[in-house]
């Protein structure tokens, strides 16, 4: 990702509620600089008064019968497939997880006061607007509190990406030791997933 | 449940054994007439004459003229093509409803550019058409549009759209032949006209906006065939039901109740090996008559819509011969070469099953589903609302929607 590149359109909001919010994306991005979407991957969205922020938890692609029997005819058609990937099975849906808002003035690592409209658009942020939002560590609270999913590799995921949004290796590491003594703080009860989490990190 | 299954249970019993039986009855039959083709397949002059005859003793008896010089013919033609564009369009409707909150109909034209050999997602569209106006609901007599119009409406739009597909895409090849294009139209490619019809010069118009666009398809080189699955036309068993009848013994009794009656062409078709087309057949009709007459010019006779059976089957994966009818253009049926190429391409496109790809997707892109339509009706309903209207279903369409859904007993 590029310092202050420009944003990628990653999908528009399908349904939302203030805590996650369900994305539709017409493909998946895997070009040479962009792999959209992401697990973990922070992203934002202009609310009606404040940007809101969001960890994308989960990406899944519908099937149908269609495309089953496709599969099970062994089809390799090129064309086909691109059919099916490009103009079927849309939209590629993204549930994404509230990690908090910024107005004008700061960010808020809290879940933000509206959720995101139906429609709006949602867009990837670039290096700088991660270091942003991932200056104090307070949002890692309301991933460990998410209700359902692979909460701790989204965790890893997105703690890799904002270090990686770091210019030099050793504010990589010390973005790094700083996450993990705040993990350590808020996992101080449940050491086995403390030390799952920091193994992946590693 | 509505329907008392229970109440059925001897009748379904007893369908099935008339089935088993009419099915033996039909394979013994079928094999006669695999015998006829397997001794007598030279089209003669006094076959010809037969199958004119018939032709004028019974208007209606769906039969054919052979092209070529015997019943049995085959040609092979399974070679790949490595770039071809194939169009597809299909249309689905939604019906002028006297009970629905306001009188409309919707035409929706699904069509699919398939760039064979490029690798890229094909290109699709969707087009909705609304008509609500005075003129487009009612005919001159000021009756309310039939179905049979808004069908006829439908298949002109399709062809239309195939048409202009076609001349985009040739001209976006800046005019370059060497890649084939193939249009197809899911069923006949002749427009539908109702036997009898009074008003010829509807048909005639029905005809000439066909004879219009074949030239426009012709003009670009593109090759437009009717693809109809798992035909059960007779045509070439009528042939044969007049082989072995003395040309003066020719009546209409005999000719519509003939030893084949029931019996379909694929029966006969079907050891055709996959890739395998038979010879070419003229269908007579008066709608193909019509079509010749109005595509006459000075200078050339007229075209005619001619057809042949293939087995889309493919080889190593079907046992079973997977017949279709494919129909052209006199044009088109001119050039085997032309064939060879539309039948290699679309048997290529038979994914994944015998069926093309495209015409499968351009029914999806064109069809209305139930749900569509209930939305489109509660959009139709808020607009009506915002602009001081009542919208209102009749009495018999209201107490329809509350008994559509299934009893709790």
């Amino acid at each position: 990702m590029e310092e202050n590149g420009n944003a990628i359109e990653v999908g528009r909001v399908l349904r939302s509620s203030t805590a996650a919010f369900t994305v539709g994306a017409q493909q998946l991005i895997a070009d040479q600089d962009a792999l959209t979407p992401r697990l973990g991957a922070l992203i934002k969205t202009a609310g009606v008064r404040n940007n809101i922020f969001g960890l994308i938890c989960n990406v899944t692609i519908e099937d149908d019968a269609f495309v089953r029997q496709l599969v099970a005819a062994g089809v390799d058609n090129p064309v086909m497939i691109e059919d099916q990937r490009q103009r079927r099975q849309v939209p590629v849906v993204i549930e994404v997880l509230a990690v908090g808002y910024a107005d004008e003035t700061a960010i808020y690592h809290r879940l933000p006061p509206q959720p995101p409209r139906t429609l709006d658009m949602i867009y990837t942020c670039n290096n700088a607007e991660l270091r942003r939002f991932s200056e104090r560590h307070d949002w890692l609270r309301i991933v460990l509190a998410a209700p359902a999913g692979p909460v701790d590799q989204i965790l890893v995921a997105a703690l890799r990406a904002a270090a990686a949004a770091r210019p030099s290796i050793d504010e990589q590491e010390q973005y790094l030791i700083g996450a993990g003594r705040e993990l350590a703080r808020l996992l101080a009860l449940d050491l086995s997933r403390l030390d799952g989490i920091l193994r992946q990190l590693r | 449940m509505t329907l008392e299954l229970n109440r059925l249970t001897r009748d379904v019993d007893q369908m099935g054994r008339a089935m088993t039986s009419r099915r033996e009855e039909l394979a013994g039959r079928a094999a006669e007439a695999g015998s006829v083709l397997a001794s007598q397949p030279q089209v003669t002059k006094e076959l010809l004459q037969k199958i004119e005859t018939a032709r004028r003793i019974d208007e209606w008896r769906r039969g054919a003229v052979p092209l070529g010089n015997r019943l049995d013919e085959r040609r092979r033609a399974d070679f790949a093509v490595p770039r071809a564009v194939l169009i597809a369009a299909d249309g689905s409707q939604i019906f002028p409803d006297r009970s629905a909150v306001t009188l409309y109909y919707l035409l929706n034209i699904g069509a699919i550019v398939f760039r064979e050999g490029s690798g890229a997602a094909p290109a699709c569209i969707s087009q909705p058409t609304l008509y609500y106006r005075d003129e487009e609901l009612y005919d001159a007599d000021g009756q309310l549009r039939t179905e049979e119009y808004v069908g006829a409406l439908r298949n002109r739009l399709e062809l239309a759209t195939l048409a202009d597909l076609a001349v985009a895409e040739r001209e976006a090849m800046g005019g370059d032949l060497s890649t084939p294009i193939v249009v197809l139209i899911d069923g006949p490619l002749l427009p539908w006209i109702r036997s009898g019809t009074d008003n010829e010069q509807d048909a005639r118009a029905e005809i000439d906006f066909f004879i219009t666009q074949m030239q426009r398809l012709r003009a670009v080189q593109a090759i437009p065939i009717g693809y109809i699955d798992r035909p059960r036309s007779a045509y070439v068993l009528r042939i044969l039901e007049l082989i072995d009848m003395p040309l003066e013994e020719i009546t209409r009794d005999k000719l519509r109740f003939g030893p084949f009656v029931g019996l379909t062409d694929g029966q006969l078709f079907e050891s055709l090996r996959p890739g395998e087309r038979t010879g070419l057949f003229v269908p007579n009709s008066r709608a193909n008559e019509r079509y010749e007459a109005r595509s006459a010019t000075e200078d050339m006779p007229g075209d005619r819509i001619t057809f042949c059976y293939a087995n889309m089957a493919r080889q190593g994966r079907n046992e079973e011969a997977e017949l279709a009818r494919l129909e052209m253009p006199g044009w088109v049926a001119g050039r085997p070469d032309l064939i060879d190429v539309a039948q290699s391409v679309i048997a290529a496109n038979c994914e994944p099953g015998p069926f093309p790809y495209v015409l499968a997707r351009a029914h999806e892109l064109a069809l209305v589903t139930e749900d569509e339509r209930a939305a489109l009706d509660d959009l139709v309903s808020q607009i009506m609302w915002r602009n001081g209207l009542t919208p209102q279903l009749s009495t018999k369409a209201w107490t329809k929607q509350l008994t559509r859904r299934p009893r709790r007993s």
